[in-house]
């Protein structure tokens, strides 16, 4: 049994203008100790799922309109918030995006750790503070015992992640959620970070869900990776299979968007963008929501229509387009 | 004896690695948000003067009494009307008591009034504020246009009322009067804070890491508002002092022989074109109280909230 389960969930946001769905219709599961990634631009769904699965979604205007989340086998859609509390921190744990701001400036980074262990662990003062030693020099922060005494603004960017990564780790959790860990943070400092992480990661036979929008951050550490585009799955494999052969349309042009340094041509191309903006998720279009951007909605095809349906289109290798690059390949060579 | 120091540069070509990297720089100076208000508040000469004559006055009041060789309330009328000397600083009233003595504890009456109804104020406006702020939703939206009925309520009449309803006049009497009808600002404020307070990652941070709701209010959000509430002290405490001193000028308040500023000053009313001392004495400590207390607000919030400053 997969340790997480998730299926067909979606997360609407009412407003006056009218439901948004920020996230329709989305499905994946995850194994225990591995690692997924979830990309995509900014507003296609993916802090939103990952908030829909903590149950930290702002209600109102937002709501789980429908689907489930199975975790360790209990259904967490509709489970009470007093409920939804013990959970939280003790097996699932998340990090934030923004280090400067995710700590409290009025209490000490020890009061911070102590805190949520006395919350799940039930662990006396001393040996609390025991482990909040433990955990910082875990994360290898230098001069432990001391800086546990000290106020977050003592902390550098990439230290207080670091803090965060402690806490969130503190209680043991089976699935870390980690959103945009490192955006916030220096190139160098991201380096370390993700190392951090994915060696904790290891050592602890933790679950991760990275939610980023860098492809450079998911090519080294994730296991599987989803593309998300307008609130939906639009492509989900595995990192390898990902990057070497990419099938929807959005997806090569995600990894096209990207700089390279080893190509001749790259000193004088210029990168490609992708034209136009994602839809309205208020009233997404009836079609392919990718179709309005996609140069190749014009071959033709019922994808202008009606909307294409997510299929296996290789073991493992999911798409949601009416032309995944393989297949339109061999159209190209047939006309040819 | 001097020791030869290793260098500190990194050797080129030799790797540092990053942990003793780290551990290289000297333990960094404490300072905290309390110690760099404090260095900024006392940048600030007009409020450290308000401060001592503030503390001055607070002792004065406090030691007075117990170190003077009168009793306050013994009366004796051979002794009326004695204007200043060395044996009553300030003279004495109509019955002949010890001026020095009484202003001291009609002082301990006045402030005590006043921070007593400041906190009774802060109390109510904080957890109406912070309910009001945290919850949201219709509850907010309930309880701040209830709110903005009671706004508007006028204090001091509403305090004479509240006085006549309860009939006696005491401390707490007068605490409840003062405070109950000028709670609003102080909730409306809260409020504010509250909501900016709550959107911050770290609330969301800690609901992440599973705290219950009362834990996130009281450890996450309302400590941060303490810099605010510590400056709403000292903004309330001249209009509750003046509503004090006006209910006993007006005869509503503290009952004789007790005293307060206000019910001296209405006692000096009297007799004030022969004993001018009378009035003065108790009108020049409620106005040094009040300034000061405005003037310490000021710098107050000048310590705690750098960011409204105006340079």
């Amino acid at each position: 049994m997969p340790l997480l389960e998730v299926n067909d969930l979606r997360t609407h946001f009412f407003t006056r203008e009218g439901a948004v769905r920020a996230v329709d219709g989305v499905s994946f599961s995850l194994e225990k100790g591995a690692t997924l990634s979830i990309v995509g631009e900014s507003g296609c769904g993916k802090s939103v799922t990952a908030l829909s699965l903590m149950g930290l979604i702002p209600k109102p205007p937002a709501e789980i309109v429908g689907g489930s989340i199975m975790f360790n086998g209990q259904e967490l859609v509709g489970l009470a918030e007093h409920d939804l509390e013990d959970i939280r921190g003790r097996q699932m744990a998340m990090i934030f995006q923004d280090p400067m701001t995710s700590l409290n400036p009025t209490l000490t980074i020890g009061t911070q750790i102590i805190e949520t262990l006395e919350r799940h662990l039930k662990l006396g003062k001393a040996e609390a503070r025991k482990r909040a030693v433990e955990l910082l020099e875990e994360v290898r922060i230098p001069n432990a015992a001391a800086r546990l005494n000290d106020y977050p603004h003592r902390y550098s960017g990439g230290m207080r992640q670091r803090v965060m990564i402690a806490i969130a780790l503190s209680c043991r959790p089976q699935l870390l959620i980690a959103d945009e860990p490192t955006t916030a943070l220096d190139v160098t400092v991201q380096a370390q970070v993700l190392d951090l992480l994915d060696d904790l990661r290891k050592e602890h036979e933790m679950a991760m869900i990275l939610i980023t929008h860098d492809m450079g951050v998911v090519a080294e550490a994730a296991d599987e990776v989803l593309v998300m585009y307008a609130g939906q799955i639009v492509e989900s494999a595995g990192v390898n299979e990902l990057f070497d052969k990419p099938e929807h349309p959005y997806t090569e042009a995600l990894l096209g968007a990207l700089p390279t340094i080893d190509e001749e041509t790259s000193r004088d191309s210029r990168l490609v963008a992708i034209p136009g903006r994602p839809p309205d998720l208020v009233a997404p279009p009836p079609t392919c929501r990718f179709a309005p951007r996609c140069p190749y909605a014009s071959l033709g095809d019922s994808c202008t229509v009606e909307p294409p349906e997510l299929r296996e289109i290789r073991t493992g290798h999911f798409v949601r387009s009416a032309h995944p690059t393989s297949e339109r390949v061999r159209a190209e060579e047939t006309i040819a | 004896m001097l020791r030869r120091r290793e260098p500190a540069v990194a050797v080129p070509g030799q790797a540092v690695p990053p942990v003793a990297a780290m551990e290289a720089g000297a333990p960094i100076r404490q300072t905290s948000l309390w110690r760099d208000a404090w260095v900024r508040y006392l940048r600030n000469r007009g409020a450290v003067a308000c401060g001592i004559v503030f503390l001055m006055l607070l002792l004065y009041c406090i030691l007075a009494p117990v170190f003077s060789p009168y009793d306050p309330n013994a009366v004796d009328f051979k002794l009326a009307h004695q204007s200043i000397s060395w044996h009553h600083p300030l003279g004495t009233d109509k019955y002949g008591r010890d001026l020095f003595t009484r202003t001291a504890l009609g002082g301990r009456i006045s402030i005590g009034i006043g921070f007593g109804a400041t906190i009774a104020i802060l109390g109510i406006g904080v957890l109406y504020g912070s309910i009001s702020g945290f919850v949201g939703g219709k509850l907010d939206n309930g309880m701040m246009r209830l709110l903005d009925a009671l706004y508007g309520l006028p204090y001091l009449p509403f305090a004479i009322i509240t006085l006549a309803i309860v009939g006696t006049v005491t401390f707490w009497t007068m605490v409840v009067a003062l405070s109950i009808a000028s709670w609003f600002t102080t909730a409306r404020i809260v409020r504010g804070q509250i909501i900016t307070l709550k959107e911050n990652d770290y609330v969301r941070a800690a609901q992440s890491l599973g705290a219950r709701w009362y834990r996130v209010l009281g450890r996450h959000v309302l400590p941060n508002t303490m810099g605010v509430l510590v400056i709403a002290v000292f903004l309330e405490l001249p209009g509750v002092i003046l509503g004090e001193a006006f209910l006993s000028f007006i005869g509503l308040g503290i009952n004789p022989p007790d005293a307060s500023w206000g019910s001296m000053a209405q006692d000096g009313r009297e007799a004030y074109r022969l004993y001018p001392m009378e009035i003065i004495i108790p009108s020049v400590a409620i106005g040094t109280l009040v300034l000061c207390a405005n003037f310490i607000a000021d710098g107050l919030r000048d310590a705690l909230d750098p960011r409204t400053r105006e340079t």
